[in-house]
């Protein structure tokens, strides 16, 4: 045998290493025929039991997790090959994704379904629904994983006895300026440093969800009646503004301008913030964290206006592309991962509540917290609200252009009609452009 | 020369002309393709190709998701001017680029010169001023918010220990001055580049200007610096470019995340790359955000050119070997025998 390579024999070799390299990865996907793409979060939200459990019902079936970006999900439909399941908040998105043609209408599917039928969904899984005018009405593109009314409060019990300040009543809303004046007297502060942040309020999930939530209550809407325009010059969407300003001048908890390091959760856990604006989800990370399950309480929205609101913000779940080249493995995923075992474990974690009614009776009562809060939740059923957005703009817009313009305000002290000014002049020519867009 | 002068043509033996060239040199053409053709992939791919993309999306008014785009001509350049936020953004961005690279120009070079003296342990100083510049800027931008944090940061701890005042350093308009000390931290890049610079300067050179008379300051400004000018050069070129291009710290050194990260960003952090960034991925117009980043193309190319043009009489250039040199060490010695002025 000669001892030199010829460059026949390097071609050769290396084309049979490349195909040998090819079988082997086929063979490594674990046998699968398809692969389906999932754009979620893995392993926080698709746990890897959720994984395994598809995989053994779908053997045939690969899981293939991209990461949840807004950037990435834009070159994958550019590049048309987008995931088969993307993950999305249905509150705000659902008008926009159907306007634009792009979520599959899984009318069909939910028909022939055994596991997700009409009586066994959730009614907050309407936001996934759209007939082209009207959210909640129409197919549906999507199911919540989970929902919470997110403009609840959760109380660190610890902050307000050091203030010597009783804590407010579970059941019974504070209005915002009286939420306003707790905050005032458990925050403590030397300077720019603070021992105690007086309240986070509720706008971490999306500015624009807690300030149209303002607005609804005080019986106001940011946009026109066909979504086309919005007027954040009218005077309940002003006063929203300004009771932005108001608590980001009490200094009694973060601002877009001046956000938490660590977050609000590390802070409340710190026993370092007296009032969180989250929902009932946040009862897992207080599951997670024995330290404060002794001095926290769950209470119900704070309002606005005249109408008392307890929203759902976003409704986090998940829609299939139309351009999805595996609708039906998605779908199957859709029935594991919503009405099976995966959904029960997610209710049992108290990371949210489920979109699927029966599983209501699954959510831990154990601990004291745990019952404290749900029984505040059942009570809060009954205020559930729902927030209205434009299908002609990103959501993303709306939460862009409010923090930008809140930024402002708060660093150049510009008043809530010029505030107002600069929102709508961002927003108008967008929603002019996405009504050409779509039409 | 006359042809009767041209050389007579070699004639080479017999066995040596029939011998065609063997092995890879017979493909020399080929080769040369195939070593090339990766990079020349990549540039087709990854620079022509979005360049091209980006300036096609210019023209129009695409949104990121809807395929109902249409072309809308120089629309989205005329906005540029009337976008206030672009403006400031611009403004921002020069006044960052002016503060930054003379900066780091003038720190690396001295921080060079430093560590180009016979000092003990100088590998170890050398080591010392590079290593925040291989430290990942994510890492660096976590440092910097520790240290600078209001509640938690090593700063306010101190102000608190000496009963001063504690100070909101993250927000506007101190966190501007953060976010240039983040950058300067990195100045150990450029450090490198100029310790290369002066390390090709023949030490003779320097010696001779000494011995006729020139102290250490006047032979590092008039053999040093002339020589180490073409490196200044490339140093202020790519520290325009860089600076210019600058995202990550003011990014980094906002707080906030999610749909909001980019417009919560301080106004005094707001670069224009932060403003095109939002344009795409926030506000979804894909079709003004690419207008943004040709104008910024075009701004580029344009001060590259002012750079190159302002600088042609400034930076010394080697024409061949040691001439040049030498003539700055004789002008040297001259400006220091006639106390600084030079006979012409």
């Amino acid at each position: 045998m000669s001892g030199r390579f010829s460059r026949r024999r390097l071609l050769a070799g290396a084309a049979t290493a490349a195909g040998v390299a090819a079988a082997a990865s086929a063979c490594g996907s674990g046998g699968g025929n398809t692969t389906l793409t999932i754009m979620g979060n893995h392993p926080s939200e698709i746990t890897d039991s959720d994984v395994a459990g598809f995989s053994k019902k779908y053997p045939n079936v690969k899981i293939k997790f991209v990461t949840n970006s807004v950037q990435l999900l834009t070159a994958m439909f550019a590049a048309g090959d987008p995931p088969d399941i993307i993950r999305d908040q249905g509150v705000q998105n659902t008008p926009y994704l159907v306007k634009r043609d792009l979520a599959e209408d899984l009318a069909p599917y939910f028909a022939r379904s055994t596991v997700l039928t009409d009586d066994k969904i959730a009614a907050v899984d309407d936001v996934w629904r759209y007939d082209g005018s009207v959210q909640g009405k129409g197919p549906r593109y999507g199911l919540a994983k989970d929902y919470s009314q997110d403009a609840m409060l959760w109380c660190n019990l610890r902050v307000f006895e050091k203030a010597g300040v009783e804590p407010p009543d579970p059941t019974k809303p504070m209005s915002y300026e009286e939420m306003l004046d707790v905050a005032k007297r458990i925050t403590r502060r030397k300077g720019a440093q603070y021992s105690a942040y007086g309240l986070y309020p509720p706008f971490d999930v999306s500015l624009s969800a807690g300030v149209i939530n303002m607005v609804t209550s005080a019986g106001g809407s940011v946009f026109n009646d066909d979504y086309t325009k919005v007027d954040f010059s009218a005077p309940e969407a002003k006063s929203a503004l300004q009771w932005y300003l108001d608590y980001a001048d009490a200094q009694v908890g973060p601002t877009v301008a001046r956000p938490l390091a660590a977050g609000a959760a590390a802070a409340f856990f710190a026993d370092q913030l007296g009032m969180v604006g989250y929902g009932y989800w946040f009862g897992g990370e207080v599951a997670s964290n024995p330290q404060v399950q002794d001095h926290v309480r769950f209470v119900t929205a704070p309002q606005f206006g005249s109408t008392r609101t307890s929203p759902c913000f976003a409704a986090v779940g998940h829609w299939i592309p139309k351009t999805s080249q595996h609708k039906q493995e998605a779908w199957n995923f859709f029935e594991w991962y919503f009405g099976e075992q995966p959904a029960i474990d997610r209710a049992k974690s108290g990371w949210g509540l489920p979109g699927i009614t029966a599983m209501n009776a699954d959510l831990p009562e154990v601990k004291p917290y745990q019952k404290q809060a749900l029984d505040v939740q059942n009570a809060e059923f009954s205020h559930m609200s729902v927030l209205k957005y434009s299908p002609y703009v990103a959501f993303t817009a709306l939460d862009a252009s409010l923090s930008q313009a809140f930024v402002k305000g708060l660093e150049s002290g510009l008043s809530a009609g010029r505030l107002a000014d600069l929102v709508n002049d961002t927003l108008n020519p967008l929603l002019e452009q996405g009504k050409e867009l779509v039409a | 020369m006359t042809t009767a002068e041209a050389p007579a043509t070699i004639r080479l033996p017999a066995d040596v002309q029939a011998a065609a060239p063997r092995g890879w040199k017979r493909y020399r053409a080929r080769t040369f393709y195939a070593f090339v053709s990766p990079w020349l992939a990549g540039f087709i791919l990854l620079t022509l190709f979005p360049l091209g993309y980006a300036l096609w999306l210019s023209f129009t008014n695409f949104d990121g998701m809807t395929g109902h785009y249409r072309y809308v001509g120089l629309d989205n350049y005329a906005d540029i001017f009337r976008d206030p936020d672009a403006l400031h953004s611009l403004g921002r961005t020069a006044l960052y680029t002016v503060i930054t690279v003379p900066a780091a120009i003038i720190i690396g070079t001295a921080l060079a010169v430093l560590v180009n003296r016979p000092v003990r342990g100088r590998a170890a100083f050398r080591a010392i001023f590079y290593l925040p510049a291989v430290v990942p800027i994510v890492a660096s931008a976590l440092c910097f918010k520790m240290l600078f944090d209001s509640d938690f940061g090593l700063l306010n701890h101190i102000f608190n220990q000496l009963h001063l005042q504690t100070i909101q350093w993250l927000a506007d308009p101190l966190v501007f001055w953060v976010m240039i000390a983040m950058t300067l931290w990195g100045v150990g890049g450029t450090m490198i580049i100029s310790l290369a610079g002066l390390q090709g300067i023949p030490g003779e050179l320097i010696e001779a200007a000494k011995v006729d008379g020139a102290n250490a300051w006047r032979a590092f400004t008039r053999i040093s610096l002339p020589l180490l000018s073409p490196i200044i050069l490339f140093e202020v070129i790519t520290g325009v470019i860089a600076s210019i291009q600058a995202f990550i710290p003011a990014l980094l050194l906002s707080i906030q995340s999610g749909t909001v990260a980019a417009t919560s960003v301080p106004q005094s952090n707001y670069l224009f790359m932060i403003h095109a960034y939002a344009q795409y991925f926030d506000y979804g117009r894909f079709g003004y955000a690419s207008a943004l980043l040709w104008a910024l193309f075009i701004l580029i190319l344009v001060l590259t050119a002012v750079i190159f043009k302002v600088s042609g009489r400034a930076v010394f250039y080697e024409s061949g070997p040691d001439e040049a040199a030498q003539a700055a060490a004789g002008q040297a010695a001259g400006e220091q025998a006639t106390g600084g002025k030079v006979e012409r």
